[in-house]
């Protein structure tokens, strides 16, 4: 069994213990309602992960990630009930405007040299300003308007939410991208070793940036698929620490932030598994103030366990 | 080396207008500055800050509005940063009275220093502006009751319980629910439901002020009690947060909504039936007030304070009834405090 398949594996059995868990102590949780409510927060928080992901296979981070998701998604219902945009026009500047900021990043952190820590650091405080001086430090919503449009976040499509086939699409492009195209394959190893990729003719540079910038485009369309769902965003408050929860969820699902490792499956499973906790902690009354404790507990017990389990398996093969 | 640190002053220079939150020069650079902080960023203190910028405007003064974002340690930082301005008087709703008490009482002995939404009774603050947040939750929880005249169950919502308003307001929403002999200083621990008769609260969430969490917390709830008779937003996200989760659960109007603050949401909710009510503060006086209190100070004058060191500004209950004057009025304050 490859490392890769034993985190998929790990991840999985502990988000099947942890429902198992959960559903003998309160059986509510597998109505169809609740499973529901957890594909939903899954999707929304998925799309996030997997931007988060995409630059840690890089071998880089995104802090910015949360940032671009307020942005985007302050701005959505901004441009359309003040601005008088279309909703095709307004998502598709703003999808457009969060991947240039990407290649920025991209371009700050291969060009510049800067690291991408400080790059994406600086990002996180200047689109948070940003958000907060257009919108004018006003909550921005839909109200009654744009209930169709709202419906790719709410909605529904065969008993299931459809922000889930949404991720289900992205999921599978980005899969696409990762395992059959040669891009991806340079993603890999230049996460795993940008001096010997570059050396191996790989475009370095190039490929770093094109990670940034996927990033910010998965950062855009979770913060307008937020937007739509939420119904009303605080430029101020809404997707602060968002991207902690993404780079939780892609680490749990089995990337390294050393670079050159993680799997979309991986880093879905890592974010419902959290969302299930949260969702646990809800349900089976835990009180609320415990609820960082038992997700970080968990997390890193996640990381631990592959970790022994890891270094099992190399011992064994040396054996 | 240089030519970056000149280049980093340059840049600080010219960002420092933009670091002003409603700090606009009216061209009067001899007016008495006076600061207007609040406890986070929300819609409420929009309101307020208006009412501070008209509140200075009469009295001649000039008011410094500023919403930390980050806590305490943000809020703490923009008030030294005014008070090194030269500010003569700060109106502050202190985060965490109980622990912020040094400082506050450090703020005091350089500048006025008056509190308002939310109080520090221990601190050397000259008065405090704003409700009884125990008397607020104790209407809100009427309201609730009245929706449930035969009794039910209800949960509540809420940003977090540590900050002394937000625990108050919770408090006397319970008792006000629950028909019990009002009493300040009780405190129910989240948890564990409390029940007289036939009312019952079930339990309190917390989201600390993440909207999706809040959500995620009334969808949870509905979840976990699919009986669940009405829901209590006590801060203004709660209630629009709620509303999408009833709607997601096909259960608006079903179960009641009762809130509290004025979110927009909220009152179109009240407007369509879909909220039984709110309760709202007076924003936009307590920013006047505050300001007008300070400008006395500098004047020297101190028959501006109230007696016994309370203004009280009064909440009330807006129902169907009242909601299109509300929102007339709220619309006239933030107009006229532009």
């Amino acid at each position: 069994m490859t490392g890769a398949k034993g985190r998929i594996l790990g991840v999985a059995l502990l988000l099947v213990a942890v429902m198992g868990a959960t559903t003998a102590l309160n059986p509510d949780f597998l109505g169809t309602g609740n499973l529901q409510n957890i594909l939903r927060w899954t999707s929304l928080f998925g799309v996030l992960s997997l931007a988060a992901a995409l630059v840690i296979i890089s071998g880089g981070i995104d802090l910015s990630l949360g940032s671009v998701a307020a942005l985007s998604g302050a701005l959505t219902p901004w441009l359309l009930r003040h601005h008088g945009f279309s909703p095709a026009a307004a998502i598709a500047v703003l999808l457009l405007g969060c991947t240039l900021l990407g290649v920025l990043h991209g371009v700050l952190i291969t060009r510049l040299k800067l690291q991408p820590f400080v790059v994406t650091l600086c990002g996180l405080l200047i689109y948070r300003g940003l958000a907060r001086t257009l919108t004018g430090e006003q909550v921005t919503g839909y109200g009654t308007e744009h209930d169709d449009l709202r419906q790719i976040a709410i909605g529904r499509w065969l008993g299931l939410p459809v922000p889930s086939f949404v991720l289900l699409g992205i999921a599978l492009l980005v899969q696409l991208f990762l395992s059959r195209a040669v891009a991806g394959r340079w993603l890999y190893a230049t996460g795993r070793n940008p001096v010997a990729a570059r050396l191996c003719g790989v475009p370095v540079d190039g490929v770093t940036t094109a990670a940034y910038a996927l990033a910010g485009l998965l950062a855009g369309v979770g913060g307008v698929l937020f937007s739509l769902d939420l119904n009303s965003v605080t430029p101020a408050q809404f997707g602060q620490s968002y991207e902690l929860y993404a780079i939780a969820a892609a680490v749990l699902g089995g990337c390294s932030l050393r670079g050159g490792e993680g799997t979309v499956l991986g880093v879905l499973l890592g974010t419902a598994l959290i969302r299930v906790l949260y969702n646990a902690t809800n349900l089976l009354g835990i009180p609320t103030q415990l609820e960082y404790a038992i997700i970080g507990g968990v997390i890193l017990a996640g990381v631990v366990s592959d970790e022994l389990l890891r270094r099992l398996r190399s011992r064994r093969t040396a054996v | 080396m240089k030519l970056s640190i000149v280049c980093t002053a340059l840049l600080a220079l010219a960002l420092l207008p933009a670091c002003s939150e409603g700090g606009k020069s009216d061209g009067k650079g001899s007016a008495v500055k006076l600061a207007f902080v609040s406890n986070g960023v929300d819609p409420f203190w929009t309101i307020a800050g208006a009412g501070a910028r008209k509140g200075a405007e009469e009295a001649g003064a000039e008011a410094i509005v500023r919403f930390p974002n980050e806590g305490i340690p943000d809020q703490q930082r923009i008030v030294e940063d005014l008070v090194s301005l030269g500010v003569k008087g700060v109106a502050i709703s202190p985060i965490d009275s109980v622990n912020q008490r040094s400082f506050l009482d450090e703020v005091a002995g350089k500048t006025h220093l008056i509190t308002q939404d939310s109080d520090a009774p221990d601190s050397k603050r000259l008065c405090y502006v704003g409700m009884d947040n125990y008397a607020a939750g104790l209407l809100c929880g009427a309201l609730a009751r009245e929706a449930l005249p035969e009794g039910g169950e209800v949960m509540i919502f809420i940003g977090r319980i540590e900050q002394e308003n937000a625990r108050r307001r919770r408090q006397g929403t319970i008792d006000g629910f629950l028909g019990r002999k009002p009493d300040p200083a009780r405190f129910d621990e989240p948890g564990q439901p409390q029940t007289e008769g036939r009312w019952t609260v079930l339990d309190t969430r917390t989201d600390a002020f993440d909207k999706a969490r809040a959500k995620a917390n009334a969808e949870d709830a509905l979840v976990r009690h699919p009986d669940l008779d009405a829901m209590i937003g006590l801060f203004a996200y709660n209630v629009p947060a709620c509303l999408e989760a009833l709607r997601g659960a096909k259960k608006l109007g079903a179960v009641k909504m009762i809130g509290f603050d004025e979110a927009e949401e909220c009152l179109a909710g009240i407007a369509d039936g879909t909220v039984v009510g709110t309760v709202v503060q007076n924003p936009f006086e307590y920013g006047r007030e505050s300001m007008r209190i300070l400008a006395g100070l500098v004047r020297g004058d101190r028959s501006v304070l109230p007696a016994g060191g309370v203004l009280e500004v009064p909440a009330r209950v807006i129902r169907k009834a009242e909601v299109a004057s509300f929102r007339a009025t709220v619309k006239t304050q933030l107009a006229a405090g532009r």
